[in-house]
């Protein structure tokens, strides 16, 4: 019995250490930063797209949005332009439902670890997508069909498969704490860090590593690629942060969570938002979330623009 | 931040009110209504016949019946008279009741039936502070000197003089002087007098109570006797064969003092006769007798123990669930265990509690381990959603169908409980354990099934306890204080059981 608390830790230190918790970031942070009648414009990621366009925020340019069941057979109609597209759901989260195709022709569509789908397995994918089944709560939902990011190749190294992100927590428009999720062959190149995922704690200021972690334990170097991971730096950092930035002006969300992927040829991109963003970027940094967010309430200036705000952040 | 902190603020008031309430309550209920915390107390429910015979001698009737004293040592639910032809009436002041008749011919029977119940806490002694007067007996010489020499033996018994005296007349081998002062064939009551008698010429002022000793299924002729001897300040009643001091739980005391007991003018050959029957009733039941009986009737009515008993079930099995909530509320919020679905353990528990525990189990783990099964081959099909779920909605009521069928021909109970389990409920946990299988892989999807099966025997085990039920339904507003504690907890910010885990890395740090 002994042996069970050792694995435990205990609250005080927890709390000395600025840890957030679920139920405190539940009742503190969201409730009452995020009204909920703001959340569609972050769940639903057509309106997110809309909202970013007119914020002047990169995003992957819209291909096209399926909505209805017979629109499905002809959606080859949409893409017919574009070498490369994703199919997600508009209401998806934590990426599911994502379908990635880099290469296709009439007959063959290439993913991206390189399997070859037939048309109806793209077909049946949509279908999914429209009847919920990747979606929050399981309802209807619509298919986006978006150009595929060209990723740059500073992170090639760093990443098994998948696609490495930039996850910046923007509280009250200040970016208060960022990490970039690696893939690696244990996560099934997914990047969430509780499949086995590299978390990689960014410096808000330096946009350079300050601590990565697999499975809750320190890492230096990635598993499968053996990148060292304290030598990544993410270039364009400015830019990151501006995106971040923006989001809260653009959302009304005092505290929200943007990814960020960066294009070799337009930069910076914002994927999606999040309006419940997770912890686990915490124990990414190795430090807690509450102390920024303190810091942020009591000392940053209010009533500043998105690069007035970030400038603040890099020459403090 | 001030705000919540007043919100705060509010519910801890309100909790506070709440349980002051439910306090409140719990209190009137036992102390009015005769509720109990036990769920099994029981309350003794008497019914004493007492059945009065006579010859009319052709004047006309009149029967006077000595009753008992209600307000006293027991309750009485229910009292009623059989007396065909005779005009009753009521005196509440002596407590007799009084049957008047023209001539009658033939012998007369008349029936008095009273229910009662034990209503201990009023059990006392009779508080009399008017010292009666004693009529000292007068004796000749040769008695005088036996009864002094009785008193004179009695001393080297226990107890105060009264005690004493009722001992030596019991003794066994009696006192020669007693036997030689007591005639040959003698009653009970005559027996009883001469205490009386002697008592009286120490200077002590005794008389007799007549009544029925509670004894189930018993038929007496005769009504049964206690000594009653005044101490000064108030009466006390001995038993007259053990000299053991204050009323018996089951005696019921129909008159005392000199009156009689029974009195019939125009009619001879007066008999009656007490028979008696018991009957345990849950102490629930009674409640609604008693609040009757009582000044708070009013409020009985509005409560739900006042209800047809199909609706008092329903509201009792209703009345379990907000504890149920509170201990999901905990699990998820305070430990921080993943379930599958909010309230899914709490319905598992509630399955669990109809089927028993071990059948229930196995049973469930039979359900959803096949329907696993056919939800993998399923998921090859690539259906949509809806159908998709629905196809295992149908599948889930063909395995309950098909267990129970098996169950009943091998002779096997624990196959037959399948049908208990919420069948949608179920087919949710089959979708959601496949889905999680396939995207996050088996590890997860076996950890979240064991997580909510967890929270779910934890559930079970506080609401299949008998007290919980028990006090959750008679003490109903215990449900409010479970509310206020529900909505403190939606205030709750510190950390979960599981985040003390989980952020052990930074703790380090």
């Amino acid at each position: 019995m002994l042996d069970l608390f050792k694995n435990f830790t205990s609250p005080t230190i927890l709390k000395s250490k600025g840890v957030l918790g679920m139920n405190a970031r539940n009742y503190d942070i969201i409730g009452h930063n995020n009204k909920r009648r703001l959340y569609p414009l972050v769940d639903d990621k057509v309106q997110t797209k809309i909202l970013a366009t007119k914020a002047c925020i990169n995003t992957p340019d819209l291909i096209g949005i399926i909505e209805y069941q017979y629109q499905v057979k002809n959606f080859i109609k949409y893409i017919k332009n574009y070498p490369r597209f994703v199919i997600k759901p508009a209401h998806g989260s934590g990426g599911k439902g994502v379908l990635v195709i880099k290469q296709w022709s009439e007959e063959q569509f290439i993913n991206a670890s390189g399997r070859v789908l037939s048309f109806n397995d793209v077909y049946q994918h949509i279908s999914n997508v429209l009847s919920g089944l990747y979606s929050l709560g399981g309802q209807y939902d619509v298919a986006v069909i978006e150009d595929m990011v060209n990723f740059s190749d500073v992170f090639n190294n760093f990443s098994y498969q998948g696609v490495p992100d930039v996850r910046i927590i923007v509280y009250k428009g200040y970016p208060a704490m960022s990490m970039m999720r690696l893939a690696t062959a244990q996560s099934g190149g997914r990047a969430n860090l509780h499949q086995g995922a590299v978390g990689v704690g960014i410096d808000i200021k330096t946009g350079k590593t300050l601590k990565a972690v697999m499975h809750n334990l320190p890492i230096t170097h990635h598993p499968d690629t053996k990148a060292d991971l304290m030598s990544l730096s993410v270039p364009f950092w400015r830019e990151h942060l501006i995106i971040g930035a923006k989001a809260f002006e653009m959302t009304g969300l005092g505290y929200l969570g943007a990814d960020i992927v960066l294009d070799k040829q337009k930069g910076p991109m914002m994927l999606e938002l999040n309006a419940r963003p997770g912890l686990a970027i915490q124990i990414a940094n190795g430090r807690g979330l509450l102390n920024a967010v303190k810091n942020i309430e009591e000392n940053y200036p209010k009533n500043l623009t998105a690069e007035e705000r970030v400038d603040f952040i890099l020459n403090k | 931040m001030k705000k919540f902190f007043s919100i705060r603020k509010v519910l801890t008031f309100c909790l506070f009110i709440s349980i002051v309430f439910a306090s409140y309550s719990a209190y009137y209920k036992i102390k009015h209504w005769g509720f109990d915390i036990k769920p099994d107390a029981a309350s003794d429910v008497w019914v004493i016949d007492a059945h009065i015979s006579f010859t009319p001698t052709g004047e006309s009737i009149k029967v006077s019946l000595s009753t008992p004293n209600m307000g006293q040592e027991f309750k009485i639910l229910n009292e009623d008279i059989v007396a065909k032809g005779y005009s009753i009436t009521r005196n509440d002041k002596d407590k007799r009741i009084e049957m008047s008749s023209n001539a009658k011919k033939g012998r007369q029977n008349i029936y008095y039936r009273v229910t009662i119940y034990d209503n201990e806490d009023t059990r006392g002694k009779i508080w009399d502070d008017r010292k009666p007067k004693v009529t000292k007996p007068i004796f000749d010489n040769q008695q005088q000197e036996m009864v002094d020499e009785i008193i004179k033996a009695s001393k080297n018994f226990e107890g105060n003089q009264v005690k004493k005296l009722i001992t030596i007349f019991n003794n066994e081998p009696l006192d020669p002087t007693v036997s030689a002062l007591l005639p040959v064939h003698i009653t009970e009551k005559q027996r009883a007098e001469k205490i009386i008698d002697i008592l009286a010429y120490m200077g002590i002022s005794a008389r007799l109570a007549r009544g029925v000793r509670l004894e189930e299924g018993k038929k007496a002729a005769k009504a049964d006797l206690m000594l009653e001897a005044h101490d000064g300040h108030k009466w006390r009643i001995y038993d007259l064969h053990t000299a053991q001091d204050g009323l018996p739980k089951n005696f019921v005391v129909f008159q005392r003092g000199g009156v009689s007991l029974l009195d019939v003018a125009g009619g001879v050959n007066s008999k009656i006769r007490f028979s008696v029957l018991k009957s345990v009733t849950p102490s629930i039941k009674m409640a609604g007798h008693r609040a009757k009986l009582s000044d708070f009737s009013d409020t009985f009515n509005f409560s739900i123990y006042n209800l047809p008993l199909l609706e008092q079930n329903t509201l009792k099995w209703l009345m379990i669930f907000p504890l149920g909530i509170l201990i999901t509320v905990l699990m998820r919020n305070v430990v921080g265990l993943k379930t599958m679905g909010t309230f899914t353990p709490m319905l598992i528990a509630m399955s669990l509690v109809k089927t028993g525990f071990i059948a229930g189990l196995i049973c469930f783990g039979i359900i959803i381990s096949i329907g696993l099964l056919i939800r993998t081959m399923l998921s090859r099909l690539n259906l949509l959603l809806v159908p998709r779920i629905s196809a295992v909605v149908i599948f889930v009521i063909l395995i309950m169908q098909y267990m129970t069928i098996l169950g009943y021909q091998l002779d096997w109970e624990i196959a037959s409980s399948a049908v208990f389990f919420p069948i949608i409920i179920t087919a949710w946990i089959i979708e959601r354990a496949s889905i999680i299988w396939e995207e996050d892989g088996p590890l997860n999807a076996t950890k979240e099934i064991v997580y909510s099966m967890i929270t779910a025997i934890a559930t079970y085990f506080v609401i299949s306890n008998e007290y919980v039920r028990h006090i959750t339904f008679a003490f109903n507003e215990i449900n409010l204080v479970i509310l206020f504690v529900v909505m403190l907890l939606g205030t709750y910010t510190g950390y979960r059981l599981t985040e003390l885990k989980r952020f052990t890395p930074l703790a380090r740090g």
